[in-house]
């Protein structure tokens, strides 16, 4: 077998791919906690929130997602879902649009506010027109999830990554990564599971 | 950690085609046709594996795209809505139309916006294909799925007596491998895959019926190349190559049958399976006789660029065959089309195009790890490396140097291969062709007659069609037509200094080194010379007449050499 990398032009195909293995590195944040700044934005009807506005909140989940997207669109009712369940709780689910409605007619706010009316959204939908927040937390595609605790240093990000383990067939879904991390925070357990990959559309950074 | 999970499921998918089971059906692309198409681009998901959907791109669907059906001679427009969050391109594989509808690099399609090329289709009948060519993206919207066939007809085809029941007895089959994380169930961008998909099928099986079935085979891999060949070791025929129908079929006979395909190559094939009802065969891939130099033949063992199906044999496509359908075709024709190929004595030029490894390179330094290079550089955008006169047949030599085969692929025309290593191609490779395998330290020479359109401006590309090696810079770029002299050599033109600009009635103008110009002309953006001087020691041209708008102002050395810049009027 030794004898099969021997050639030079195999080193050399070697090297090549894995030149393109560092060139487009991916841009996952590193995994760990992360402090996020308290921010605050608008909403789709212009009101204003702000991450402090929570003030006996545990912690809570922010999704960014957009209305563009194909593969974040199959989480409307979960998102819902989510949001009644743990809002209850003590983690509210905070929905964050980073796309630009210049990039995509569908992310015009009259636009998003018509798919939260006919999806029935029960929570809060806010718009990051700077795209500094996505920025901030490393957010790459739509849908992106954050689950986030509150403690006396600050606002922490214990879970990065995808929603759950299908996006089309949520009665197949085996790992919802979300769902679990919020109940062990709630349970003061270590999480099982910290970081996965996001799965759906990439968000285009354009602001500076 | 990955190596080894992905090689425990390659086990595993072996296992499954062992147990006969779990195929899937093959998708057959849908069709449009006319003169009118819209395509649209986008991010979708797929159903691909169990579990998760795959995020991928397709044309109107969600892997892949419709076929489109073009007849010789009409004058067709394709409305390509780019609804990506990239820019995107369009390039339409084969066709020979204007530099500027091509649909390389520089036509780029902004996310949310159409584009409309339309161009009178004069390629021969054959199979030919569409798919995104950005710089530096190619491979990343490839391993997406974005792609499709185009099918063009025309009388010399229609009047023969092949199947063309599309989807029938006419099957498209794009072949492709992807690299499939097993625990996110997404495409890995890497040059070589773990899984075998054909139209976008994972394991796919058809049912064909029993006679003689034409296969129009496109390999749209990233970088593999597949030693075709059927499981029971069955001769076939080739019809076409890339641009249209052999004079005559060639049949691929012997113990072993097999015919090469490289990425970016078609081949139209007949095989006969009159007689054969109620039995089954594989098309297969045969890659454990390729050489380690062929991209396919090779074999690493892990890492982000493990190649799995490296040097192996593995199915493709199973084929059940089943009822024939009323008026079958039973027979191969005798002779196909009466193409009338340029030979070498008509050429006026022959150019040198070499391709090599970067490694070794010193001048100019080429940094980081080793490239492929075409005539030792890396692709520059604003670099136009040839300008080939309109109507000029010519003969390229490509000349490698690189330890590793490239399928070498020219936009605008469809050439005749004149020789490999100084001897005449086979039988099967002696037709129109628009990709060529030129194999590790192998010279290969083909001509072709650079006709009917011109564009001192729009160039068309030249490139490895491994997508990995076109995005690292394996391309070249050419302008058919003469182009004013040194309009894309910006290293020259700092030389050159206008004043003012914009202006409204003189034009000053200096050269650094003192060159002595001989000529000075003002030159629309049509390309269209306005006003021709000869210079007698002045350094000023009046253009207070002109009205206002974009010039280039050329200037011509006592050494021929021309310069060129371009200013506003006001």
């Amino acid at each position: 077998m030794a004898a099969l990398f021997t050639p030079r032009w195999l080193i050399a195909a070697c090297l090549v791919i894995i030149s393109s293995g560092f060139k487009r590195p991916d841009k996952k944040p590193s995994s760990g906690e992360k402090m996020i700044d308290p921010f605050s934005l608008n909403d789709i009807y212009g009101n204003r929130f702000s991450l402090e506005d929570y003030k006996t909140e545990k912690g809570c989940i922010v999704i960014f997602t957009c209305s563009h997207c194909p593969f974040a669109n199959l989480y409307h009712d979960r998102l819902n879902k989510i949001n009644k369940k743990y809002s209850k709780a003590g983690f509210p689910l905070l929905a964050i649009n980073p796309v630009s409605p210049l990039d995509f007619p569908e992310e015009r706010v009259d636009e998003l506010q018509k798919k939260a009316k006919a999806n029935r959204y029960n929570f809060r939908y806010l718009i990051d027109s700077t795209q500094a927040i996505a920025r901030n937390f490393g957010a790459v595609k739509t849908p992106h999830a954050f689950v986030l605790i509150r403690e006396t240093r600050g606002w922490i990000i214990k879970y990065n990554g995808a929603i759950d383990d299908n996006g089309a067939h949520p009665e197949k879904v085996e790992n919802a990564f979300v769902e679990k991390a919020v109940d062990e925070l709630l349970s003061g357990k270590p999480l099982s599971v910290t970081e996965t990959k996001s799965i759906g559309c990439k968000i285009t950074i354009t602001a500076k | 950690m990955k190596q080894k999970i992905s090689l425990l499921v390659i086990a595993l998918h072996f296992i499954s085609f062992a147990n006969a089971q779990s195929y899937n059906q093959l998708w057959i692309p849908d069709t449009l046709s006319g003169s009118n198409f819209y395509i649209t681009a986008k991010d979708t998901f797929k159903q691909i594996v169990s579990g998760n959907q795959t995020i991928t791109g397709g044309f109107n669907t969600n892997f892949w795209g419709p076929t489109l059906f073009f007849n010789k001679w009409d004058v067709v427009t394709v409305n390509v809505k780019n609804k990506l969050q990239d820019t995107t391109t369009v390039h339409w594989h084969g066709m020979h139309l204007p530099a500027i509808m091509d649909g390389g690099p520089h036509q780029k399609i902004a996310p949310n916006t159409t584009w409309s090329p339309y161009w009178h289709v004069k390629n021969n009948a054959a199979t030919y294909w569409y798919h995104p060519h950005l710089d530096m993206m190619a491979q990343q919207q490839l391993t997406e799925g974005l792609g499709g066939f185009i099918i063009v007809r025309d009388s010399v085809e229609r009047a023969l007596n092949l199947p063309r029941t599309y989807g029938i007895d006419d099957i498209p089959l794009a072949i492709t491998d992807r690299d499939i994380d097993h625990s996110t169930k997404q495409f890995v961008e890497v040059p070589y895959g773990d899984s075998i998909m054909v139209n976008g099928t994972l394991r796919p099986q058809y049912n064909v019926p029993a006679q003689v079935v034409r296969f129009r085979i496109l390999d749209a891999a990233i970088e593999t190349s597949y030693n075709l060949g059927f499981s029971d070791n069955r001769s076939f025929t080739v019809i076409t190559t890339d641009g249209g129908l052999l004079n005559a079929p060639v049949a691929i006979t012997g113990a072993t049958p097999r015919f090469l395909i490289s990425a970016g190559e078609r081949v139209e094939i007949l095989v006969n399976f009159t007689g054969q009802s109620g039995t089954s065969t594989f098309l297969k891939a045969y890659n454990s006789t390729l050489a380690q130099s062929v991209p396919g033949g090779d074999f690493f063992p892990g890492g982000p660029f493990a190649s799995y199906l490296g040097k192996q044999n593995y199915n493709i496509l199973k084929l059940n065959i089943g009822a024939q359908t009323a008026n079958p075709v039973t027979t191969v024709p005798a002779t196909l089309a009466n193409n009338t190929y340029y030979n070498a004595s008509q050429a006026v030029l022959s150019r040198t195009v070499t391709i090599s490894d970067s490694s070794g390179v010193t001048t100019p330094p080429i940094l980081g790890p080793t490239a492929f290079l075409i005539n030792h550089k890396l692709f520059d955008i604003g670099y136009i490396n040839y300008t080939v006169p309109l109507d000029n047949i010519e003969i390229w030599e490509i000349k490698s140097t690189s330890g590793f085969s490239h399928p070498f692929h020219i936009h605008d025309v469809e050439f005749n291969i004149l020789s490999r290593n100084g001897a005449a191609p086979p039988a099967y490779e002696q037709g129109w062709k628009d990709v060529v395998l030129v194999k590790a330290n192998e010279t290969v020479r083909f001509i072709a007659k650079f006709d009917d359109y011109a564009d001192a401006l729009k160039p068309y590309m030249f490139h490895c069609h491994i997508a990995l090696h076109e995005d690292e810079g394996m391309m070249g770029q050419f302008v058919v037509g003469q182009a004013p002299n040194g309009i894309m050599d910006i290293q020259t033109n700092k030389n050159m200094l206008i004043y003012p600009n914009p202006v409204s009635g003189i034009i000053r103008f200096e050269m650094a080194n003192n060159v002595s110009i001989s000529k000075t002309e003002i030159i629309s953006t049509y390309g269209q010379t306005l006003i021709e001087r000869k210079n007698e020691g002045q350094n000023t041209i009046d253009v207070s007449q002109l009205n206002p708008g974009m010039y280039f102002l050329k200037l011509t050395d006592i050494n021929g050499i021309s310069y060129i810049k371009s200013y506003y009027k006001n």
